[in-house]
């Protein structure tokens, strides 16, 4: 790709600009307004980030309520129907709300800078999803503050429970509603981050040339478009039966409640993968930073991610051992299921290849990294021993399997992007976290997590179930729980240790410059924190961890860039897309439409209806204009040219 | 079964290893818990079905733990070593920029698909073993319906069949012969359940319109614990049942006692002797969730059980004529059968031989006057949201409940005379 | 740079990506991978029930009309076609041509909705087939009314563009705009082929 040819495919005038139907357009650069019409990725990023954060503590404070409950046995600080409600949210917020955003947070502020964008494809869209994303927040929580209370029907919403036969209340509608929309929101941002990463790579940025997190994000997001249809149709049959009364799983008139489990594990295994896959990109990132070496294997790193993918859509049946489904299936998918063990294993031979022989710098993100090499793989262990059908039987639905999730979830992803957090801090704020303080809160949470859910294995062996708000004392679980709450509250103090420090260096953190960790990939070729416009000169591409590459000939580097610096500003400088109102207007028309639809309420569904469609309209209408802005030496802005370009 | 000639010695090596870790991890907690015997221990198990299923999860263990030994040595080995001592060494010439050996890629796939062959084998085997009983014993299976109900279990004997009343019909509590496998058809009414006893057999889920089954075999006569293992609604966690293996004699025993119709109790000539109602020496005022049994009963359950197979002494006969009165003037009798008596109805426990259980509650309880008593004054604290309090559909339950769980009025209220003759009528149930 | 405004524009390669695939037909095509799956779980869903029907459940072959059903499946075909000619035709610069060929799509998309409204009224009046009364009604409804959903919202879209185009907005350079729209016209042409065959003419089999 040339990147003159480029510019002047950008610069080229209609040959008589037709003025623009626009009914606002918001300019402001600060303030509330500037926040709620960013089309800006990093900005979109920070906010995923800040609400994933938020919904992070929420979950939190859920699972210490829920630990609080089972300290003891017959213990009663919550009913049944309470303690119902915290682990279903506690499942529902975890996974949607604060995984995934977070993971979504890293896919928007960091992967158009990795592969040298100025911006995602779409950048209305991208705001459009995150707006999504929050009304289907809401709607989820929603219940909280109404008699109907929260969604108690558990995060997998097995049907026939959540028919409208065995929870009348509009609980399950609200979960119903506030998961299609996080649905539409992720399916959104995925097909954003498709586009993005297939069509905007900076010149000589070939595919096996990506960053393995700018690759994981790739996957992830067809993993995201594939598998959450999947869910919406699952969803739109419950939510039938539940308004309209249509029969696919009302048991009485030859529904199969079994068809829901199929239908959800189809999206529910790719699921997993999509929470994963994000935090082995990070880890492939932060591992060879601080080694100081290239990744071990690269080719071999993506293509497993990738078979991880694949495969991720032909397990689905492995969590549903016990359903009876016959020796022929249960053999087929305990095989299926055993096979991904082996791309998984690559990784982690990999990440072990990549710091041997390196001079490792013990920073924090790198400690965050190694734990979850160390939790990922005793995750992966126990992910083993359920896959042998047999063992599955007696495992599924105990305390085994609460024991191994959290390993592959907090071990796993919580730790990458805790890892993350700290890794691109200082790309995202201009400052760094104590090395000090930032290790405390890694042992203290690496401690607590491990109290917390290592006896749980036990547990789940010595026949405790799952989603149990009490149990007898003559079990034998009693002292393998109260470890498990103490473990908790460790866990608990790591975490608020964690984001309390996390605040406190953004306001007072120490400062740094550009590169602070002697970075491999573009990201770290910019200002800190990032201008609006990225790259002051959109980069070219040489070879695989581009900017250490660049580090490497720097003469080579600053006269191509010189060059094309030049070639840029005499096609009319910078672009920039301008704001808009019209995603979030939309986002609002959906979560008044959403609200009112829990409530089978025509009127005001419709009121939502329109709002959403005369956002869209008007989105369409306004196009997809920007400006051009010019700079200085300094990559300061010396001008804005503020008409509107196609 | 070559398999699990295995299991002895990799048993004991592996849960070495097990209290080895969790030692580690914490010195000098309740050491008991690290046997992992507890009454629903998949650990140490009482028949095939079990046994076969830990020999599968003894093989992952066994494989994965030196997988993870190996591969965690060479990290930590890794992270000691290559550890930049200081500043100077962080920031001198960054090392050899290589990037991976193909060899040694293939090398380690080819390792692991070995490892996963290891686990693979016992895996399919297992699979087949516990699906359905081995061909050769198919013809000495005896056969049970279970059914899973919010929040209990019906156990239909299909074999077993009651001049004018269908099957025998029992709940929570099923009795099986021991040495002898048995297959258990598992149906629901209302929402998925799963049936698990694990000392016995992995769980298998009972789910609307799918005939699910699954079998199992007790070595010797003896009490099992088992709980639902799907999430069922509000009262999941204490939806939970007995399972009681018995000899052949004693098996058949109880079948014959259970076919007749309920026990009544005729007037005995010294009725003084008779204790008069305990009430007040009952515990009345209950918290939520609080324990519902005695440590005495825990040490022998199957004697307990046994125990509980004979009339009580002292009976007052004019006590539980006025609990029968109770019974049926306060509607149980719509949702309970008791047959030969007036209770007529299909949709809740069958209570004919009730004093005959070990448990009341869908085996939250142990069945004494005192538990039996709480159940019936607290039962929306005992099992919150169940159908002797909310009632079924049109059909009142103790009371009206609207969907946000408030209640709006009060249909059975029952005095402290009411229920006394009822724990005594439920008691003499045998 | 006069050059490259004076030449022909280059349908099928954009310089300003990376695969010189446009964006926007890029995102239609992941759009649409996706939209299979969302269609591919309803005709499961439809199919399973095929194989598992409860008593009682409706014979389809009592309740299909199929000369009906070819007849809007043969207009839908040729709005496909006229949505072609749409594309081809602005991608020539011809917006008169364009205009001509939109409102033929949309009159044949408004013909095929109105055959499943009067199809859809029929079932429930004449055969009794509701939603909510057999497990057929509830997924042979879901299915074909979502495919109608999105007909409808192809219809709203076409005539959007349609009247946008008299603003003098649409011209070859936003020939993009216009093909995006044909392609999931098209999609949702093909998915009504696939839904026409295994829902209805199996039955025939």
């Amino acid at each position: 790709m040339d990147a003159t040819v480029k510019s002047s495919f950008i610069a080229e005038q209609p040959k008589a600009p037709a003025k623009p139907l626009v009914l606002w357009r918001p300019s402001a650069k600060t303030g509330l307004i500037s926040w709620l019409t960013t089309v800006d990725h990093k900005r979109i990023g920070i906010m995923y980030g800040l609400f994933a954060i938020f919904f992070f503590l929420v979950g939190g404070i859920e699972a210490l309520l829920i630990r609080l409950q089972l300290a003891v046995p017959n213990n009663d600080i919550l009913t049944a129907h309470q303690y119902n409600t915290l682990f279903t949210m506690h499942g529902t917020t975890m996974i949607f709300l604060a995984v995934m955003p977070l993971g979504s947070a890293f896919f928007n502020f960091i992967m158009p800078l990795q592969i040298g964008a100025r911006d995602v494809a779409f950048p209305r869209l991208n705001a459009f999803s995150l707006w999504t994303f929050v009304a289907g927040a809401i709607i989820v929580n929603i219940g909280w503050f109404l008699p109907e209370g929260a969604p108690d029907g558990g995060w997998f919403g097995y049907a026939p429970l959540t028919s409208k036969t065995f929870i009348p209340r509009h609980s399950i509608d609200f979960w119903v509603m506030g998961l299609q929309l996080l649905g539409v929101a992720s399916i959104a941002a995925a097909l954003n981050f498709i586009v993005t990463i297939i069509n905007m790579r900076a010149p000589g940025l070939t595919m096996m040339r990506l960053p393995v997190f700018t690759w994981m994000t790739l996957i992830t997001s067809f993993l995201i478009v594939l598998s959450f249809p999947a869910i919406t149709i699952a969803l739109v049959e419950l939510m039938m039966d539940r308004q309209f009364g249509t029969n696919f799983f009302e048991v009485s008139n030859g529904g199969m409640p079994i068809l829901w489990q199929h239908l959800f594990w189809i999206f529910g295994h790719p699921e997993v993968y999509i929470l994963i896959l994000p935090a082995m990109g990070i880890v492939s990132e932060i591992l060879p930073t601080f080694a100081r070496k290239p990744l071990f294997g690269y080719p071999i790193v993506v293509f497993s991610g990738a078979c991880i993918g694949f495969l991720g859509f032909a397990v689905w049946s492995h969590h549903m051992f016990t359903t009876g489904m016959g020796t022929v299936a249960t053999a087929a998918f305990s095989l299926a299921t055993m096979a991904i063990a082996v791309p998984t294993g690559v990784k982690i031979f990999n990440w072990i290849g990549t710091i041997w022989g390196g001079h490792l710098k013990m920073r924090t993100p790198m400690m965050f990294a190694l734990g979850f090499i160390w939790m990922f793989m005793i995750g992966g262990f126990s992910g083993v021993m359920h896959s042998a059908a047999p063992a599955d039987a007696q495992q599924q639905d105990s305390y085994f399997v609460i024991a191994h999730f959290h390993y592959v979830l907090i071990g796993g992803s919580i730790f990458a992007l805790l890892a993350a957090i700290h890794f691109w801090f200082p790309l995202m704020f201009g400052r760094k976290v104590s090395e000090f303080w930032g290790k405390l809160s890694f042992w203290a949470i690496f401690v607590g997590f491990n109290v917390t859910f290592f006896p749980m294995h036990f547990l789940g062996l010595n026949g405790m179930p799952r989603r149990t708000f009490t149990y007898d004392g003559n079990m034998g679980w009693n002292s393998a729980n109260l470890i498990a709450t103490v473990g908790a509250f460790i866990l608990g103090v790591g975490i608020a240790l964690y984001f309390a420090v996390v605040i406190y260096t953004f306001f007072k953190g120490e400062k740094t410059g550009r590169d602070p960790w002697d970075g491999r990939t573009l990201e770290w070729s910019i200002d800190t924190p990032p201008r609006e416009y990225n790259f002051a000169v959109i980069p070219t591409v040489h070879a695989r961890d581009a900017f250490w590459y660049e580090k490497h000939h720097q003469a080579e580097i600053a006269k191509e860039k010189a060059e094309h610096a030049q070639a840029e500003d005499a096609h009319g400088g910078i672009h920039m897309p301008f704001q808009s109102v019209w995603p979030l207007v939309a986002s609002v028309g959906a979560l008044i439409g959403g609200i009112a639809a829990c409530y089978h309420n025509l009127a005001w569904s419709l009121v939502g209806l329109v709002i959403l469609l005369a956002g869209i309209f008007l989105w369409a209408l306004e196009g997809a204009d920007g400006y051009h802005i010019h700079l200085d030496k300094d990559g300061n802005i010396l001008d804005e040219d503020a008409h509107a370009k196609h | 079964m070559r398999l699990f000639s295995l299991l002895p010695s990799l048993s004991r090596w592996v849960r070495g290893a097990f209290a080895f870790g969790a030692l580690a991890l914490l010195t000098g907690c309740d050491y008991k818990f690290w046997r992992m015997d507890g009454p629903q221990s998949t650990i140490v198990v009482d028949g095939p079905v079990a046994r076969s299923q830990l020999g599968v999860f003894y093989t992952t263990v066994a494989v994965t733990f030196v997988i993870f030994v190996l591969v965690s040595a060479v990290l930590a080995y890794a992270t000691l070593k290559f550890k930049a001592r200081d500043e100077a060494d962080e920031n001198a010439e960054p090392p050899e920029q290589s990037h991976g050996n193909p060899l040694i890629e293939l090398g380690l796939i080819g390792v692991s698909v070995l490892a996963l062959v290891i686990i693979a084998v016992p895996t399919l085997r297992g699979i087949w073993y516990t699906h359905d009983i081995p061909v050769e014993d198919k013809e000495n299976a005896y056969v049970v319906e279970a059914t899973g109900l919010q929040w209990w279990f019906r156990f239909t004997y299909p074999n077993e069949q009651i001049e004018g009343a269908g099957p025998l019909v029992t709940a929570n509590e099923l009795v099986i012969p021991a040495g002898r496998p048995v297959r258990i058809n598992l149906r629901t009414t209302d929402v998925i359940h799963s049936f698990w006893v694990p000392k016995l057999a992995g769980k298998v889920d009972m789910i609307p319109n799918r005939g699910n089954f699954l079998w199992l075999q007790a070595d010797e006569p003896g009490y099992f614990w088992g709980q639902c293992a799907e999430y069922c609604g509000d009262s999941h966690a204490v939806m939970r049942f007995r399972v009681i293996a018995l000899g052949p004699r004693e098996f058949n025993e109880w079948l014959e006692q259970q076919s007749s119709p309920a026990r009544s109790v005729q007037a005995v000539a010294d009725a003084n002797d008779a204790p008069q109602a305990q009430f007040a020496s009952w515990k009345t005022e209950w918290k939520r969730n609080e324990k519902g049994y005695t440590e005495e009963f825990d040490l022998a359950p199957l004697d307990s059980w046994r125990a509980k197979q004979f009339p009580e002494k002292n009976e007052d006969p004019a006590l539980i004529a006025k609990g029968r009165e109770v019974f049926r003037n306060k509607n149980c009798i719509t949702c309970h059968q008791v047959r030969g008596h007036e209770g007529a109805g299909l949709t809740a426990p069958d209570l004919t031989h009730v004093g005959s259980r070990t448990t009341i509650a869908g085996g939250l309880l142990e069945n004494n006057a005192e538990q039996l008593a709480r159940w019936l004054t607290h039962p929306n604290e005992v099992k919150p949201g169940n159908k002797m309090w909310t009632g079924i559909g049109a059909m009142n339950g103790y009371a009206s409940v609207d969907k946000y769980g408030t209640v709006t009025a009060r249909h059975i209220e029952l005095n402290s005379d009411d229920v006394v003759a009822l724990v005594a009528y439920l008691q003499s149930l045998k | 740079m006069s050059s490259h405004a004076t030449a022909t524009l280059d349908h099928h390669n954009d310089p300003t990506t990376s695969t010189g695939i446009p964006n926007k037909k890029l995102l239609m095509w992941a759009f649409l991978a996706s939209d299979c799956m969302f269609f591919g779980t309803l005709i499961s869903t439809h199919m399973i029930y095929r194989l598992h029907p409860p008593p009682g459940n409706p014979d389809p072959r009592a309740v299909f009309d199929i000369p009906l059903t070819s007849f809007s499946t043969f207009i839908l075909l040729m709005s496909s076609l006229m949505m072609a000619l749409a594309v081809n035709a602005i991608q020539k610069g011809n917006v008169r041509s364009m205009r001509f060929s939109l409102l033929t799509t949309i009159f044949f998309g408004l013909i095929f909705l109105g055959c499943q409204v009067y199809e859809f009224s029929h079932f429930v009046h004449d055969k009794g087939l509701t939603i909510s009364n057999s497990i057929l009604g509830s997924t042979f409804y879901t299915l074909t009314g979502t495919h109608g959903l999105h007909v409808l919202i192809g219809v709203i879209w076409l005539t959007a563009m349609y009247f946008y185009s008299f603003t003098g907005r649409v011209t070859e350079k936003q020939a993009i705009d216009v093909e995006s729209m044909g392609l999931y016209w098209h999609f949702v042409d093909i998915v009504w082929i696939v839904i026409f065959t295994v829902v209805y003419l199996l039955e025939y089999l």
